[in-house]
Parts: structure tokens; sequence; C-alpha cells
């Protein structure tokens, strides 16, 4: 009796599994399209920094605020690999939006100040701060999909306000430090991102375990 | 001892000051890498020692904290370096790191360099680099795999890294390099049969540096025969076959061919002209042979095909006019000058442009004027029309119907037309040739020229020359030549000034306009009468005097030059045919005039038959 009641469940449990993951596009999919997006993020972050380096006063490099200054510092994030490994899909998940939402203001700020900013490339920074808005707004929208297929613990986002104020700052030094801290905030904080959505990806794939 | 001292110190500064001691040079960090974002290691380079034993000391400092570290390992990454293990490193944290030289002379510290561990990422090279040689249908290929560095955690994905390999021939330059993304394998195709190959793989982390190359890897291609080749064979066995048929073919028709691309070319078909005459033989031989008995034509048939009948109208005064009259008829001649030819034999004079030519040179510069020669073949004037388009054309079939024959009009030399419109005043009696009359045709008897060509006519060769009216038509005397009958003879018909025109009826004009042939006299001269009675419907009293030229002459011209001798042998031809001038016909009621015949003294002949054309009610 017990027998045949356990076969019914695991015949249950089987068809309702294959039901799931007939349905919608599968997790390991929207991950992999999740990982991409952050993976472009990082790199356009990677090269803008690059590029206001290139016209940088060297006065700026000893006046720059340190990277605990930025405002998502007080998030707590995995600070290795371990540490990294044992955090659970749903918290990393909720990492990543978090972080995620938290930059969406200062990118405003960043990209009504690019035109302004005195640098000679400007407007090649300006169109890049565009197109990290763009990607920013599609990875959080495939986040939200994902967060509602893992449960409801990744649903939950920190919030991490933005206090600075609307200025970057007046004189042409402090703008363009301010701006290149702002940036250096976001490069790392995209990578964050990246490395959590790519952890996530490799354990949602088991059916490929060549990727990972 | 205090002198030794003070000489050791000054020794000392001695030393000092030249150079040979002294603290040591600013070392550098040159970089440092992190294999597996796990670990890292730093290098440093040493400045100038300053000659005195030196120890190097890496300090660091942790973004969120001031404390100061020293490097934990200074060996296990050799010389200059600090190794940071896995306890030590942090990620997403920001090192400062300083290194510090110091002698016994003093220290000197860096540069302090910035490192976030996850930017330094440079993994391994890849491990387990296999190659091996597969078959396909095409042929066959490498297949290349490899397995990611030993370190590098990718199977959590902590770390994503793509790879890159590369390919070459042996003894080749240039390596042939391939993106293999995420995967662990690569296939490579189109290999050289019997081929040595080198392969090398590398990778990157997805936000990193490129790692080395890995070692090289050798493989050797297997001889084979490739399919596309023994395809070519076939091919070009096929077409060797095909070719080999074709020429085969080809010299077997070879005649057909060359007659087909090649084709002779035409000789010179001159009758009489002999080549090989003319390769062997003197000119005179071959000239000679060129004269054909038959041609030109001698006999008195062919002088009717020849033809031309003229009927001249000869007025000494007017032979300024008769000059003005040349040119045009030069530009008349040369408008009939298009007459397309029909034959090799010999043309009708009349057909000759050359004869309308001539006859337009003669009128240029010739006192007398235009004659009308009458022969056996008398021909229809139809000089208007004719003229208009231009071409002569005689048979003598065409007498009575004036239509085209041979697609060609009869047309009179325009010689004639256009010397009576001249004369404006009364035509003198001077001798034999007097004022021009002019010969209008009946259009009753032809088919009616458009009017506008015959007033063109008369417009063009009349009025443009003279500049006189057309009514002069009135004022000089014509004779009408009604038509050339079976009996070759020109019915001529005296011409009112209004009757000179299209309606083609015979109509009677006004007196003096016209006069009767009384007769021809011996001298073959048209007598005519003086008198000019125009009335319709007079029976005898019409009198109309029409000073024609008396003289008509007949001129066969042909274009060959024994056209002379044709000429004045024709007389004897043509006298037998004259026929008595029948006085009585002369004088007709109404004024038409029939020469019977006019004899003409070295010409032919042309009957001039004058006919009476009666209006009797």
């Amino acid at each position: 009796m017990a027998h045949r009641g356990s076969q019914a469940t695991t015949l249950y449990l089987t068809a309702l599994y294959m039901l799931v993951s007939c349905t919608a596009v599968p997790v390991n999919d929207l991950l992999d399209r999740a990982s991409q997006r952050s993976d472009k993020l990082h790199s356009l972050s990677t090269s803008l920094t690059h590029e206001l380096d290139s016209h940088f006063p060297p006065i700026g490099r000893m006046i720059m605020p340190r990277p605990s200054m930025c405002h998502t510092s007080s998030l707590q994030t995995p600070t290795d690999k371990e540490q990294a490994l044992r955090v659970s899909e749903s918290d990393l998940l909720s990492l990543a939006r978090s972080l995620l939402q938290a930059w969406v203001d200062p990118l405003l700020l960043l990209s009504s100040s690019a035109n302004s900013l005195p640098h000679p490339a400007h407007n090649s920074i300006y169109r890049k701060i565009q197109e990290l808005q763009e990607y920013s707004k599609s990875l959080g929208d495939g986040l939200d999909i994902l967060s509602g297929k893992m449960g409801p613990s990744s649903q939950y986002i920190s919030l991490l306000p933005f206090r600075g104020s609307n200025d970057i700052g007046q004189d042409k030094t402090s703008r363009l430090v301010n701006f290149q801290f702002l940036l250096s905030c976001f490069r790392r904080d995209s990578h964050k991102i990246d490395s959590f959505l790519k952890v996530l990806r490799c354990r949602a794939a088991k059916m490929r375990p060549e990727m990972c | 001892s205090v002198y030794g001292v003070l000489l050791f110190l000054c020794l000392l500064d001695v030393y000092k000051i030249s150079g040979h001691f002294g603290p040591p040079g600013k070392p550098k960090l040159t970089s440092c890498r992190s294999p597996e974002k796990e670990t890292f290691t730093c290098w440093w380079e040493p400045g100038s020692d300053g000659g005195l034993p030196t120890t190097y000391a890496l300090y660091y400092r942790k973004e969120n904290s001031d404390a100061v570290y020293e490097c934990p390992d200074y060996h296990t990454a050799g010389e200059n370096s600090c190794f940071f293990n896995k306890n030590d490193t942090s990620i997403w944290v920001n090192y400062n790191i300083t290194v510090v030289a110091t002698n016994a002379l003093g220290s000197n510290f860096s540069d302090p360099v910035d490192v976030d561990v996850v930017y330094i990422v440079q993994p391994h090279t890849p491990e387990n680099v296999t190659v091996t040689v597969m078959e396909d249908k095409d042929g066959p290929f490498l297949r290349v795999s490899w397995e990611p560095p030993r370190k590098a955690d990718t199977r959590s994905g902590w770390i994503t890294l793509i790879y890159e390999l590369r390919v070459k021939l042996e003894g080749e330059e240039e390596w042939e390099e391939h993106r293999a993304g995420q995967q662990k394998m690569f296939n490579i195709f189109s290999l050289r049969s019997g081929g040595m190959y080198l392969v090398q793989v590398r990778c990157k982390p997805d936000h990193g540096f490129w790692s080395e190359w890995s070692s090289t890897t050798y493989i050797k291609v297997p001889d084979y025969f490739p399919r596309e080749t023994s395809v070519w064979i076939l091919i070009a066995v096929f077409s060797a076959f095909i070719f080999f048929i074709l020429t085969w073919i080809l010299n077997l028709k070879s005649n057909s061919v060359k007659h087909c691309l090649l084709p002779p070319v035409p000789g010179p078909k001159i009758k009489g002209f002999d080549k090989q005459l003319l390769k062997n033989g003197r000119s005179e031989e071959v000239f000679s042979a060129l004269v054909v008995p038959g041609f030109p034509p001698t006999t008195s048939s062919d002088c009717e095909d020849l033809l031309v009948e003229y009927l001249e109208v000869y007025t000494p005064e007017e032979q300024e006019l008769i000059l003005e009259e040349g040119k045009d008829l030069q530009e008349g001649c040369l408008k009939s000058k298009g007459s397309p030819s029909d034959s090799d034999s010999g043309r009708g004079s009349c057909d000759s442009h050359t004869l309308l030519m001539e006859k337009c040179g003669e009128g240029e510069g010739k006192e007398e004027k235009h004659q009308e020669r009458a022969q056996k073949g008398k021909r229809q004037q139809k000089h208007q029309t004719g003229w208009e388009e231009g071409d002569v054309s005689h048979t003598r079939e065409d007498v009575l119907s004036p239509d085209m024959s041979e697609g060609r009009v009869k047309t009179w030399p325009s010689v004639f037309s256009p010397l009576p419109q001249y004369s404006s005043r009364p035509l003198d009696h001077q001798g034999s040739l007097e004022t021009a009359r002019q010969l209008c045709l009946s259009d009753s008897l032809f088919p009616p020229p458009s009017t506008s060509s015959h007033l063109s006519y008369n417009a063009k060769e009349g009025l443009a020359a003279s500049g006189l009216q057309l009514p002069g038509f009135r004022s000089t005397e014509y004779v009408e030549v009604q038509r050339v009958n079976q009996e070759d003879m020109v019915i001529l018909q005296p011409l009112f000034s209004s009757s000179c025109q299209r309606d083609g009826h015979l109509q009677i004009g006004q007196g003096e306009d016209y006069s009767k042939v009384k007769g021809v006299d011996s001298g073959n001269m048209l007598l005519l009468q003086r008198e000019v009675e125009v009335k319709r419907e007079e029976e005898d009293g019409d009198r109309y005097s029409c000073d024609i030229q008396d003289r008509v002459t007949e001129s066969c011209y042909t274009t060959s030059t024994a056209a002379s001798s044709q000429v004045t042998g024709k007389p004897t031809s043509c006298a037998g045919t004259a026929m008595p001038v029948q006085e009585e016909m002369v004088l007709a009621a109404n004024g038409y005039v029939d020469a019977a015949t006019i004899r003409q003294q070295e010409m032919c002949q042309v009957r001039v038959e004058t006919k009476t054309h009666s209006n009797k009610g």
C-alpha cells in the first residue's frame, strides 16, 4: 500500500515537474540571457572609466574619494569565493536586484551631466551612459521575471538610496572627479551583479554541464 | 682611536661623495595578477640598490581599514614578488600596495598602487590539449579538445572562460586563429593531405586578461585523395574526349566550315575581262577583250529604246533668259538626278541623268534652245510631273499610258518648260526659230499631276527665274503636245494660257497665244499661222499662231560614245517613216496642230501629227 502510494507520488511529482518545466522559458535560459546583459553592462562601464581616465587631471587621483564612500557600500556582499558560493540562489538574485535598483537614480544624474562634462570625449561618454541605462532597464525587467520564478525570498530588495546631490560639482576638476568616482562605483557593482548571475546560471544549468 | 673614527667617517663620506654607496633607488610595482580570482601575486622591480645590500618589503592596506599589513609570502611566487593566498585575498576590495626598499643608508618607497583582485584575473593556459584526425564524407578534419586550467573553477560559475586556438602548417609564417567561445572542443576542416599541423590554445576570463598560449601540439594529416580532385579529373577527361570528337568532325567538314567562316571574295565580273589575260598578256589584249560586240546598241531597235524626244523651242533673243533658265534647269536637272539604274545594259537616253545634265548644260550656255526631237519611239511628255519625279523612261508601250512604267514616270527633260514662260512680248517671226513656245501637256490624257506640282513647276522654273507672273502664259504662244499616239505621232495642240493647266480639258484660250501650224516646210520647220484667234467652237476661223520653234530636232542621246554615230544613222532609218505633210490637216479648225512629220536634217525624225480638234457642237 505504502509502496503504491510512493509510486503514485513519484509519478505525480514527475508529471508536475515536467509540466512546470514545459510551460515558459526555462529558468536557465532566462539566467543565460540575464548574465549576457550583465556582462555587457560591465563591459560598458569599464570602457567608460578608461575613456574618462584618458584626460584626467593627476590631482584628481589624489582627491578621489575612497571606494568605501560608494552609496552601495552598505550592502553586505560576499568578499571571496567560498562566501559567494555559500549564498543561496534567492539571496544572490536579491543582491543583484538591489544593486541594480540602487543605480537607477545615479545613472540619471550621470546622464544629465555628461553633456556638460569638461572632457573632450563627452559626447561618446553621453552615448555610453544612455546605453547603460537601456541595458540596466532591460536587465531589471528580466530579473523581476526571474525572481517571480525563484521563490519569495528573491523578491526582497534592499534599499540603497542615493544621497548624493543632484549636482556633480561646480568647478571643472570636482565635476570630473565626482563623475569618475560615480563611474568607478558603478563598475564594481556591475561586476558583482555579473558574477552573481553567472554563478546562478551555472547552478541552474544542470542539463548543460558543458557550459560551466 | 678618535682619529681612527674620524678617518673612518671621512672615508665613508668620501665613498658617499664618490657615489658608490647610497640609499636604494625607488622600487616599482610592475604587476599584480590573479589566476583564478582567489589568490593573487604582485611583482616589483627593484631600483638601484645603492651599492649596499637592500631589502624589500611590501605593505598593503585594505580599503575600509587603515591597518597596514605586510606581505605574507615573499617566496612562493619567486624573486621580488608577494603572494597573497586565499585567506589574505578579498575580492571587491581595493588593496593599496606599496613596496619599500631599504638599505643601510636609507629606504625608498615605491608609488602606491590600487588593486582590485577581480580586475586583474589572468588564468593559466588551458591544459590537456589533444588533437585527433577524424574522417568525414568530405575528407579528414582535425578535432582539437582541451581542458580549462586546473585552478580555474568554471564548474561553479565562479570564473567564466572563453577560449581561442590557432593552427598553422609546419613551415608557415602565419597562424590561423579561431574563437571557440566557452566550448572546449573545435573542428578544423580543409586540411592539406599529408601536412604537419601545429595547434595552440589559450583562454581568457569574461573580464580579464588572456592567458599564455599552450605548448604546441603536432599532428600529421594522413595522405588522402581529395574527392574534389577526382571529379575534376573526370571532367577533364570528358572534355578532352569531346574536344577530340569535335576536332575530327571539323576535319571532315573542313571545307564547308571554311566556306562558312571565310566566304570567298567575289572577284570582278566584267564581261570580257579575263584575269589570266591581265596577268599574262598585254594591256591591248585585255582591253580589246573588254569590247563586247553587243554593246553599245547600235541598231534602230535599240535606238527606240533609247530615248527621248525633244521639242526644241528656240528664241534667239531670249538667250539670257534661257541662260537663267539654264540655271534653273540645272537645279531642276539636278533634282531629277536620282534615277535608279535598272541594269548594266545601256540605258535609254531619257533614263540617263547625264542626258539631262547635258541638256542642262546646254541650256546654260547654248543659244539654241531646246529641241524637240521626234522619233519613232516617241515618248510622252509629261514633263511637269515627270520633272517633279525626276525620271525619264521610255518605252514604246508607254505612249498611251502616261502612268509609270517600271515604276518611273516619263518625263521630258525640263529643258522645255521654263523657256516659253519668259517671253512676255509677242513672238517675233525671225527666221526659223522664233519665240519660244511652251509645250503644255494636256492633262486629259495624262494622269493629272497634282496641281501643286504643276503650279510649283511653273513657279519654280518660270516664276522663280524670271519673276514673271503666271499670266505670262497669256503672252506666249503655246503648242500643247497632247500626246504621242501609237503611230509615233506627237499630237500637238495649241494651248491657251488658261488651258496650260491642270484641269485637263482642252481649253481654247484667248487670242494671240496660239497659232496654228500651217505646215512643215522642207527645212523641217513648222510653219505656223500668225493669227491668233481664240474662240471656242469656231472651226475655221481660228487660227492660232503659235510661234513654235520650227526646227524640231531629235536628239538621240545615249551615254555611249557611239551615240553620235547612231544619231547620224538615224535619219536613214527614220526617213522612211516620214509622212507627207498634210496641210489641210495642219490647218485645224480649232488650232490644233498636227505636225505630220517633221523631217530632221540629221536627226531622227519626229513625226509630229497635228490633229484638228474640233469643238463642234
